[in-house]
């Protein structure tokens, strides 16, 4: 998966499972601020990030300086990398 | 359109405002809070059933909240419009949160219900002991697995939920966005959701004082929405959808 597919698959992520109008996906969309999720939104999200990309996140302390979806973009890419790796 | 109030009526109508309710609202409260201790701890006495108990704690602050709004009047006017009558308990209610005068303005609403309160009310001794024993949710200090329970048993019995999902007072005629354990519960018991509108109470008082300023206010309950409507939405959508509907109605309904 390249980044752009998994830019875009990130963005199907919020589009599918949050029912967020494309036009408000946005890199710099402040996830909590801009997109509207809350504390209990992000479980749900977690849950589908897992289940789309095959990850475990859950745990990783890294999730918890998340706030835009850029950060959110750079993170699985990151994982990616490390998977790669490992 | 009205004419405008000159600038020293309205002060005058500010000062009388504030001398007034901070004189009689402290003795009301006083003497409010003595003889329901009074009578709720003989009832407990006689009664011994903590279920009944709560029940009239919470019809009681039902009849301070409306007390204390009326320690405003005539120059704080408060109008109830209710737009779903026939709706049967129990709902969870969800409110927009302009001011810190919202908690009282529940009592409009005269169903049975417990309030989910942010971390601040609890700060205050008093406050806490009321909320404790009319069995309100402090739901910031508890995971919401067990807001979800506390909640859900309380639906069982009978007992209805007001929510303000914006966590903390907007302020301005804008919503904040909806967090959405309310809904959660909601969808979980399936049971009915009634939007709360607050509109004219922003200045009552302003957010960062103490001061009221004179106005109306105007309570509208809006018609439930019920599992069936919202069946199949996620909770992020239903957050959504509901906090939309309550800001067009308070686009649409200026106060």
């Amino acid at each position: 998966m390249t980044d752009p597919e998994l830019i875009e698959a990130v963005n199907s992520v919020f589009a599918d499972s949050f029912e967020i109008p494309p036009e408000k996906i946005k890199p710099e969309s402040q996830i909590f601020v801009d997109l509207g999720l809350d504390s209990l939104d992000v479980v749900d999200l977690v849950a589908a990030i897992q289940k789309k990309f095959n990850v475990q996140v859950r745990d990783d302390q890294r999730v918890r300086s998340i706030r835009t979806l850029s950060d959110l973009y750079n993170y699985l890419i990151l994982i990616r990398a490390e998977q790669n790796k490992g | 359109m009205p004419a405008r109030e000159s600038p020293v009526i309205s002060s005058i109508k500010f000062v009388w405002l504030n001398v007034w309710f901070w004189t009689v609202a402290p003795i009301f409260s006083l003497l409010f809070f003595l003889t329901s201790l009074v009578y709720i701890w003989l009832y407990h006495l006689i009664v011994r059933d903590q279920r009944k108990t709560s029940r009239l704690v919470r019809g009681t602050l039902n009849y301070y909240g409306l007390g204390i709004l009326k320690c405003g009047w005539p120059l704080i006017r408060v109008r109830f419009v209710d737009y779903g009558p026939a709706d049967q308990p129990p709902f969870v209610f969800v409110s927009n949160h302009p001011s810190s005068s919202d908690g009282f303005l529940m009592a409009y609403v005269w169903f049975e219900a417990v309030q989910m309160l942010n971390i601040w009310p609890n700060k205050v001794p008093i406050m806490r002991f009321i909320a404790r024993q009319a069995g309100y949710i402090s739901v910031r200090e508890m995971p919401f697995e067990q807001f979800l329970a506390i909640g859900s048993k309380l639906l069982s019995e009978g007992c209805s939920v007001i929510a303000f999902p914006e966590g903390t007072r907007s302020g301005n005629k804008e919503m904040g966005p909806f967090h959405g354990s309310a809904f959660r519960l909601a969808q979980h018991n399936k049971v009915k959701i009634i939007p709360l509108v607050l509109a004219g109470n922003r200045k009552m008082p302003p957010r960062g004082s103490a001061l009221l300023h004179p106005g109306r206010v105007v309570v509208s309950k809006l018609p439930a929405i019920t599992p069936e409507e919202y069946a199949g939405m996620t909770s992020f959508r239903l957050k959504n959808v509901v906090r939309d509907l309550m800001q067009q109605h308070l686009a649409s309904h200026p106060v």
